[in-house]
């Protein structure tokens, strides 16, 4: 290992890039590495499963099952993947712009926690309050997240720490609100038997779930959809997104361009925020009993902000992309809920979907890393 | 255009060794619809320094690629030495003793010069080794740096010396140099090959020397090939061509010997041709009671380390006059550019266009009033490399490509075939991504959205850096056709030829201050020579 200089310019240089003749040939290549680190998963998985005294052929049609074998398996799948989706737009959006905002299960929380404040207070007729909820859900995940935009354009603080310093804040506050009747606590004759808990919102408060072939699921599926559509044509096709992409890819070609780095940038983390707060409004209103069932819990976030993120990641920052990733770690997470069914203890379920997360990151990191050593040659090339 | 010199091509010139160094054979390469490289043999004989000449996009860093392993060929063999090897990667083109310098830059700007020197070298770090070794090669080649810098704070020609003591410091036995001293001055350039050609002689390596000065390449190298369109059109030794040959070689028709002055990068001081060059006056200029278009009043501006660069700078340009600025590297030109590019606050002083200040560091202020910049590193703020080239001709202004927010895609393509027929810009189309493109053709890219613009002031830096010699015979004839029209011109180069040819009026900038100016029709190489280097006007 005389020359691992010339090797990361190899992989650094953009000139480095393979020409559009084997762009099919990087697919198949990335579609074999997906393949391979999937089997692996699903191998050591198999191993685990049967070390610990369990038969791997079960634990994988509970997978199914879950995920939609079963009757309305499916439908609770595309509900879970509908949050995942919204969650992964708005870490494309800031990611476009070249920030790295990781605070997403924080923003999601409170976005949901404020949506359920105002809901709750303003109390209006139904389907007027429950659009309130979603857009005061986002007000509050963006503004959450302006707190990290503030800290990195007026003081310089980084946004991957700002952003996952404020989950921790976030989870607390949530909490203590939870506390509290005037806050969000329920009052006393209508917690059932928990302690910290919101009221339910009121049935006609709620998004509706309509049914296809027993699979019901809440219209924040096609909400979500949606979404993604304006969010590629947004990135793609308006002047907006063309200068953020800027943004993101030559912050000086930017700043002499009249894109602001303060705005742009703020602008970007914001709406990042927003989509979070906005996928827990709708897991709020669009309830289903994986997600608090309508009411604000400890732990509603569920999770949902880091799998949104990791989806944002293993598609690629392509908001397309994301519906078909959402909807395989929606699978992963019904799937898994299935497999405690099969008598295999709940930490090897847990190890398991653990795995298969990661067979699925793996090739996108392998991606992501090639990637930014690219970017990083480019924006330090000079001639 | 036939193998003409030197017989058949694919034994190439062996007259020092009888295995050459190098044996490419039929080397093909395309990228979608674009053949950057067509069934070129080339030998590279031990112990010679071989020109590799061509235009814009003619598929010499590609084929160069090829032979570091950064690009695989679609056909065609590699052999070193006689032996045929499969060049897959960087790794064993280093492990065959290959080494390159690459036309552009991949420094990391925050990392001093010996961190860069040693980037991605396994295991522990030794800082002295490596500036021991750092000074050997600086005293070897006269390629002086100073190993504790920061890199962000070198200027072009310093970051050039920082690369190729990169790639010097394994002692490849066999170096290309892709465009290396188009940012090092004429003398830096001589010295280099002059302490190349020793080592060449001495330890038989085999050098290969990508350039468009074609001065330097005639004195340089021993042989010469010339690529056109990806195919090798002609090759010979060194002492059987000249410059108006080669140029009509590369370009296929006659190039205007006037520019190709400035191409062919003639520096000596005491050029007594000089009064050849017919100096162009102003007649443009109006009257002196006339509004500058700009003023730059006593602009103070610091560098990022708090260094003052521009230090009381006044300068006032009108329409239709182009200034040239000359000076030595590193005297405060770069800030100049980076003030009017938006890209750095004035600590104190003003900067106004048509009599109205200007805000300065604050984003897009300097473009919307109308300064285009063509900036001295195209990579730095001119383009966005993982855009396409289509994008990048509208990074600045996208207006007329949009409707109502939208980018208007038919529009902005017909502007983009526009603009690549205008500037022939050889690339893969209006969507190839930026970084694909040859770095001559990003330069025109550079050029075309900058001038398209219809500016009222343009800072040209470097303008012609990277350009083959057509395509400065045209950049000069744009240059000069903007300031007919009333643009004014503020033309930063390193190179006197081109100063002396195109500007009416000169001045001299010395550490951040004009320290002479003067007309064309008084200007000459020993004067400003004298003032450059910081003698008193
Ligand atoms: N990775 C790539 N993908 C697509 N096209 C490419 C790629 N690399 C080079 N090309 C194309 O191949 C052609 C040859 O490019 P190359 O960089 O070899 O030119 P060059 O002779 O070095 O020109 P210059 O003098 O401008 O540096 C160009 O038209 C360029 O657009
Ligand atoms: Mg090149």
């Amino acid at each position: 290992m005389t020359d691992a200089t010339t090797a990361v310019d190899a992989v650094g240089s953009p000139d480095a890039q393979p020409g559009r003749t084997r762009r099919g040939a990087r697919l198949s290549e990335w579609s074999a590495l997906y393949a391979m680190s999937i089997f692996a998963a699903l191998v050591l998985s198999a191993i685990l499963v049967e070390a610990t005294g369990g038969d791997w052929r079960p634990v994988v049609s509970a997978l199914l099952d879950g995920s939609v074998r079963r009757p309305g398996r499916w439908g609770e799948t595309l509900a879970t993947a509908a949050p995942l989706l919204v969650v992964a737009l708005g870490t494309v959006i800031s990611s476009k712009a070249g920030l790295v905002n990781i605070g997403q299960e924080g923003q999601l929380y409170v976005g949901a926690a404020v949506g359920a404040y105002f809901g709750f207070l303003i109390g209006g007729p139904g389907p007027i309050n429950v659009v309130l909820i979603l857009i005061i859900g986002a007000a509050g995940g963006g503004l959450w997240a302006g707190v990290a935009a503030g800290l990195r354009y007026w003081r310089g603080v980084p946004e991957v720490l700002s952003t996952l310093l404020l989950v921790t804040v976030g989870g607390q506050a949530v909490a203590y609100s939870l506390r509290w009747e005037w806050l969000l606590l329920a009052p006393e004759g209508r917690r059932g038997n928990r302690n910290q808990v919101s009221e339910q919102l009121a049935t006609d408060n709620r998004l509706p779930r309509p049914d296809f072939f027993g699979n019901e699921f809440p219209l924040t599926v096609f909400i979500s959809v949606v979404l993604a559509v304006i969010v590629a044509f947004a990135l793609s096709r308006t002047v907006w997104g063309f200068r953020l992409r800027m943004l993101g890819r030559n912050p000086r070609a930017a700043q002499r361009s009249g894109v602001s780095e303060t705005r742009y940038g703020a602008m970007a983390l914001m709406l990042g925020g927003a989509f979070a707060g906005l996928a827990g409004a709708a897991m709020l209103t669009g309830g289903g009993f994986a997600f608090g069932n309508y009411q604000m819990v400890p732990g509603f976030s569920a999770n949902i902000g880091w799998t949104g993120l990791l989806v944002a990641l293993v598609a690629y920052e392509k908001p397309l992309a994301a519906i078909p990733v959402a909807v395989v770690f929606a699978g992963l997470r019904t799937g898994s809920s299935f497999v405690g069914s099969t008598g295999v203890e709940g930490r090897i379920t847990d190890v398991i979907s653990g795995l298969l997360v990661l067979a699925l990151l793996i090739p996108a990191a392998v991606m992501l890393l090639r990637d930014r050593r690219r970017a990083r040659a480019a924006a330090t090339e000079r001639v | 255009m036939s193998h003409s010199e030197l017989g058949d091509a694919g034994t190439g010139v062996t007259n020092s060794s009888p295995v050459p160094a190098v044996q490419l054979s039929g080397i093909a390469k395309r990228f979608g619809a674009v053949v950057a490289c067509d069934n070129v043999d080339l030998a590279l004989a031990r112990g010679r320094i071989h020109g590799l000449l061509g235009e814009n996009g003619a598929g010499k860093s590609t084929l160069m690629k090829m032979l570091i392993g950064l690009v695989l060929p679609d056909a065609g063999t590699i052999a070193i030495d006689g032996k045929t090897e499969s060049i897959h990667d960087p790794l064993t083109a280093s492990a065959l003793g290959i080494g390159m310098v690459h036309q552009h830059f991949s420094l990391v700007d925050a990392l001093a010069v010996w961190e860069n020197v040693t980037l991605g070298d396994a295991g522990r770090l030794d800082p002295n080794a490596t500036r021991n070794r750092i000074g050997e090669i600086s005293e070897q080649y006269g390629l002086v740096i100073d190993p504790d810098k920061r890199v962000g704070d070198l200027t072009a020609g310093l970051r050039q010396r920082v690369e190729i003591i990169k790639c010097l410091r394994r002692d490849p036995s066999i170096v290309i140099f892709d465009e290396p001293t188009s940012v090092l001055t004429p003398e830096e350039s001589e010295q280099l090959f002059e302490s190349l050609r020793h080592v060449v002689a001495a330890e038989n390596r085999a050098v290969v020397l990508v350039s468009h000065k074609l001065d330097e390449v005639l004195h340089a190298t021993d042989d010469i090939t010339i690529m056109r369109q990806g195919r090798v059109v002609d090759q010979r030794y060194s002492t059987d061509a000249d410059a108006p040959t080669l140029a009509r070689a590369m370009v296929g028709r006659e190039v205007s010997l006037r520019s190709e002055r400035a191409a062919l990068g003639i520096h000596s001081l005491d050029d007594t041709d000089l009064d050849d060059v017919e100096p162009v006056e102003p007649d443009t200029v109006l009257p002196a009671t006339a509004q500058p278009v700009l003023r730059i009043d006593r602009a103070v501006a610091h560098d990022a380390d708090g260094v003052v660069a521009l230090d009381e700078f006044s300068l006032e340009m009108h329409s239709g006059e182009i200034v040239g600025v000359a000076g030595v590297e590193g005297n405060g030109q770069r800030a100049l550019g980076d003030v009017l590019s938006s890209l750095l606050t004035l600590s104190s002083g003003t900067v106004a266009v048509d009599g109205a200040v200007v805000p300065t560091g604050k984003s897009g202020a300097m473009a919307e009033a109308g300064i285009g910049v063509i900036p001295e590193d195209r990579h730095d703020s001119g383009l966005v490399l993982d855009m396409t080239v289509a994008e990048n001709l509208v990074l600045v202004d996208q207006s007329r490509a949009a409707t109502r927010g939208l980018i208007d895609q038919r529009r902005l393509h017909a502007f983009t075939e526009e603009m690549i027929e205008q500037f022939n810009i050889s690339c893969g189309g209006p969507t190839a991504p930026m970084w694909s493109v040859s770095g001559g053709n990003q330069q025109r890219v550079v050029l075309a959205r900058e001038l398209s613009q219809e500016p009222k002031i343009l800072v040209a830096a470097q303008p012609t850096r990277g350009l083959d010699v057509g395509a400065i015979e045209y950049m000069s004839h744009r240059l000069e056709t903007a300031a007919a029209s009333g643009v004014a011109v503020l033309l930063i180069s390193s190179e006197l030829e081109e100063i002396l040819e195109l500007s009416h009026r000169i001045i001299v900038m010395h550490s951040g201050r004009i320290v002479g100016e003067m007309s064309r029709a008084e200007a000459n190489f020993e004067t400003l020579g004298l003032l450059m280097g910081g003698a008193a006007a």
